[in-house]
C-alpha cells in the first residue's frame, strides 16, 4: 500500500489531538483549578486536556518512524479506495437532522418519512421511488408500532 | 461454594419469571437476527434497544441487554462463515477459515461447530462467573476510593492499549471519551462545564446519542457506497450442520484450548473480545502439526476462536458487575443502563441486587440453550436475512436510532447529539482511531473523576497515597507494566520485522 510519506493519517491524526487537547485546555483554565488536596471544576479537564496535547505529540513523533504503520484494518473497513462520497455523506446527516427539524416543525410521520427518504437517497444504487416505498413502509410501521404500540410521546402531526 | 448454588437455584426462579423470561427471549432472538445483519454488531443492537430499557423494571432490562450480547454474537458469526463478512470485529479471526469451509460445502459444519464451541465455551464462562464472582467481591469490599481509582486507571489502560490498532490511539481516544464524561454541570461545585452555553448539555451528553453517533451513524457514513455487496450463493439447511465425526474430534481440543484463553482473557479488565479470538487462533497455528492448512478451512481455526469470544463474553461480567470496571465498550454500555436504572455497580452489587446478579447468570444459561435451539431450525431465515442490501438496512436503522434515541428523554437536542457524534466517529475512523473507548471513557469519567477528587480530599494532596495503600500499588504496578510491556514491543518492533505474520496482516490483505 502507498501512501504520500509526507502526511499521513498518523500526521492528521496528531494534529487533530493536539488541536482538540489545546482547546480542552484553555477552556479548562476558564473554570477554577484549584490545587490537589481542593480541585476546582477545572483541574481533571486541564489534566486531560494536557494529557491529549502529549498523546497527540507522542502519536505526530512515533507515525514518522519509517515502515510502521498505525492501520490495522478490517476487511469490509478501513482499507477504501475512492475518493469522497460527498452523496452519501450528505444524505446520512440530512437524513437525520430532516429529522430533527421535522420533529418539532412537522410531527413524527413526516419527520419519520423525511429522515428515511433523505437517507435512503444517499446510496447510488438507490432510486428515487424505492427509497419513497421504503420511507412509506416505515411510516406504516412506526405508526403500529411506536405511536400505538409504544405511544412515544411525539404527535403524529403538528404546525409550528 | 454450596451457598453459590443455592444462589443460583434462586437465579432460575428469577429468569423463569414470566416477564423476565419474555425480554431474555427477545433479547436473544433480535441480538441474533440483528447481529445476521452485515454491519450490524452488538454495540449498535444494544444501543438501539437502550431506549426500550427505560421503561422496563431492571431485572428484564438487564437481561434484554445481556441477551442481545450474546445473541448477536452467535449471528455475527453466521455472517462471518457464509459471507466473509465479519459485523463485529472479533468474527474477522473466524472468517479466515469459516469462509473457506464455506466455499468447499462445508459451511453448514462450520456453524455447527461454531455452536457447539459457544455453548460449551459459554457454559464454562458461566460456571467460573459463578466461583469467581464471590471471591473477587470479598477483595473488592476492601476498596477505598484511591483503589477504585487505580484500578479504573488499570481497565482504562488495558482498554486503550489492548485493543485493536495502535495502543497510542487508543489512550487518545479513552481521555476523548473520559472529556466527554466531563461536558455538563460538575458534581461538587455546580460549574458548568464545556456546555457551550446550551442548557441541554447541563445533563452531559447521553448516553446512547454518543454510541449511536459513533456506532451507528459514523460506521453508515464510511460505510454508505464502499461496501461491495456480496450475494450468498450458500444455501444452508438443518441436515448439513450436523459435522462429521472426524470434523468433531477435530475441533473437540481446540474448542478446549480456545475457552481456556477466553476465561484467563476475560478474567482481565479491559481486553477486548478480538484480541481474545486473534491469540485462540495464533495459538491453534502454532502448535497445529501442519500450519500451512489454516486459512484454507481448517475447522479448528473456526472452533478455538469462536469458543474464546463466547468464554470471554461470558467471564467479562465478573468485573462488570463485582467491581463496577467494564471489559470493553459492550459491557460499558451494560454498566451505563444499569447505573440509569439507579443501580450502583461494585462489590455491593451481588448482595443488594441477588435479583439481578443471580438472575442474569441464570438467563446466561437459558439464553444459551435457547440460542442453540433457535438457530439450528431457523439456520435458513439467517441465510436469508444476509442478503438483504444495505440501501435499505441503512435508512431503516438510522430512522430507528432516531426515534430510540429521541424515546429515551423525548428531546430532539439529543438526536442533534447523534449527528455530531456520527461526524466525529467518522473523521476517527477515518484517521483509524478505534472507537469503543471513547464508551469506555466516557461511562468510567465521572466515577474516576469523584473517586480521585475524593481520594485527594482524603489524603490532603498527596500523590503518594495510591502507593502507599498496598492494593492500589498492586494496580499501579499492573499499569506500569502494561505501559513498559507496550514500549518494548514499539522498540522491538522497530528493530526486527516480524517473522511469523499476524493474523491481522493475514487480514488485511
Amino acid at each position: 500500500m502507498l501512501r504520500p510519506k509526507s502526511l499521513g493519517k498518523d500526521h492528521y491524526g496528531a494534529l487533530l489531538l493536539l488541536a482538540l487537547g489545546a482547546g480542552v485546555l484553555a477552556l479548562g483554565l476558564g473554570y477554577r483549578t484549584g490545587s490537589l488536596n481542593h480541585m476546582g471544576a477545572g483541574f481533571i479537564p486541564v489534566v486531560l486536556g494536557a494529557l491529549m496535547m502529549l498523546v497527540g505529540v507522542a502519536i505526530g513523533v512515533t507515525a514518522a518512524a519509517p515502515g510502521r504503520e498505525m492501520t490495522n484494518p478490517l476487511p469490509g473497513h478501513g482499507t477504501h479506495a475512492g475518493g469522497p462520497e460527498w452523496r452519501g455523506w450528505l444524505c446520512i446527516l440530512g437524513g437525520v437532522v430532516a429529522f430533527v427539524v421535522l420533529g418539532r416543525y412537522g410531527g413524527l410521520l413526516p419527520a419519520t418519512f423525511a429522515s428515511v427518504f433523505v437517507s435512503a437517497l444517499g446510496d447510488r444504487n438507490s432510486t428515487v421511488k424505492g427509497s419513497a416505498l421504503l420511507a412509506g413502509a416505515l411510516v406504516v410501521f412506526c405508526l403500529i408500532v411506536f405511536h400505538y404500540g409504544l405511544s412515544l410521546q411525539l404527535p403524529l402531526f403538528q404546525w409550528g | 461454594m454450596h451457598q453459590s448454588l443455592i444462589d443460583l437455584w434462586y437465579g432460575f426462579g428469577v429468569a423463569l419469571q414470566p416477564s423476565n423470561f419474555m425480554w431474555s427471549v427477545f433479547g436473544v432472538l433480535i441480538g441474533n437476527l440483528i447481529g445476521v445483519l452485515p454491519g450490524m454488531g452488538a454495540l449498535t443492537t444494544i444501543s438501539m434497544l437502550l431506549p426500550l430499557t427505560y421503561v422496563i423494571a431492571p431485572v428484564p432490562a438487564i437481561l434484554m441487554l445481556a441477551g442481545i450480547f450474546y445473541g448477536s454474537q452467535y449471528g455475527g458469526a453466521i455472517g462471518a462463515i457464509l459471507l466473509n463478512l465479519p459485523s463485529h470485529p472479533p468474527h474477522a479471526v473466524t472468517c479466515l477459515d469459516g469462509y473457506p469451509m464455506t466455499k468447499a460445502g462445508r459451511g453448514g459444519a462450520a456453524l455447527g461447530i461454531t455452536m457447539m464451541a459457544s455453548f460449551f465455551a459459554a457454559s464454562v464462562g458461566i460456571i467460573v462467573m459463578i466461583f469467581l464472582s464471590p471471591l473477587l467481591v470479598e477483595i473488592a469490599f476492601k476498596f477505598g476510593p484511591s483503589e477504585i481509582c487505580s484500578i479504573m486507571l488499570l481497565g482504562l489502560l488495558a482498554g486503550a492499549t489492548m485493543s485493536r490498532g495502535s495502543p497510542l490511539k487508543g489512550v487518545a481516544m479513552t481521555i476523548f471519551g473520559l472529556l466527554c464524561g466531563v461536558v455538563g454541570t460538575d458534581v461538587i461545585s455546580g460549574t458548568m462545564r464545556y456546555t457551550f452555553e446550551l442548557p441541554d448539555l447541563a445533563d452531559g451528553v447521553e448516553l446512547g446519542a454518543l454510541c449511536m453517533g459513533l456506532f451507528g451513524i459514523a460506521d453508515f457514513l464510511v460505510s454508505v457506497n464502499r461496501t461491495t455487496v456480496k450475494a450468498s450463493d450458500a444455501k444452508v439447511s438443518m441436515k448439513d450442520m450436523r459435522p462429521t465425526r472426524a470434523e468433531l474430534k477435530q475441533a473437540f481440543w481446540p474448542m478446549v484450548r480456545g475457552t481456556m484463553v477466553g476465561t484467563l482473557f476475560g478474567a482481565m479488565p479491559g481486553t477486548g473480545p478480538t484480541i481474545t479470538t486473534f491469540i485462540a487462533y495464533a495459538l491453534e497455528r502454532k502448535i497445529a502439526k501442519d500450519p500451512s492448512r489454516f486459512g484454507k478451512g481448517a475447522i479448528e481455526g473456526v472452533a478455538a476462536p469462536e469458543a474464546s469470544a463466547h468464554s470471554k463474553t461470558q467471564v467479562d461480567f465478573i468485573p462488570t458487575l463485582s467491581l463496577g470496571i467494564p471489559g470493553d465498550a459492550v459491557m460499558a454500555l451494560i454498566l451505563g443502563a444499569l447505573i440509569i436504572k439507579g443501580i450502583q455497580p461494585g462489590p455491593q452489587l451481588i448482595t443488594e441486587h441477588p435479583d439481578i446478579f443471580w438472575g442474569l447468570v441464570a438467563s446466561f444459561w437459558i439464553g444459551n440453550v435457547l440460542l442453540v435451539i433457535l438457530n439450528v431450525p431457523m439456520i435458513g431465515v439467517w441465510v436469508r436475512m444476509l442478503q438483504v442490501p444495505y440501501k435499505f438496512l441503512y435508512p431503516a436503522a438510522l430512522f430507528f436510532i432516531c426515534v430510540g434515541v429521541y424515546s429515551t428523554k423525548n428531546s430532539l437536542f439529543d438526536v442533534g447529539e447523534v449527528a455530531v457524534f456520527g461526524i466525529i466517529g467518522a473523521i476517527f475512523l477515518s484517521l483509524d482511531f478505534p472507537v469503543s473507548p471513547i464508551v469506555l471513557g466516557f461511562v468510567l469519567g465521572p466515577m474516576l473523576e469523584e473517586n480521585f477528587r475524593r481520594a485527594m480530599l482524603l489524603s490532603r494532596g498527596d500523590l503518594t497515597v495510591f502507593l502507599t495503600r498496598p492494593i492500589s500499588a498492586w494496580f499501579i504496578g499492573a499499569c506500569t507494566l502494561l505501559i513498559l510491556a507496550q514500549v518494548v514491543a514499539y522498540v522491538r518492533k522497530l528493530r526486527f520485522t516480524p517473522k511469523l505474520r499476524e493474523p491481522a496482516e493475514l487480514i488485511a490483505e
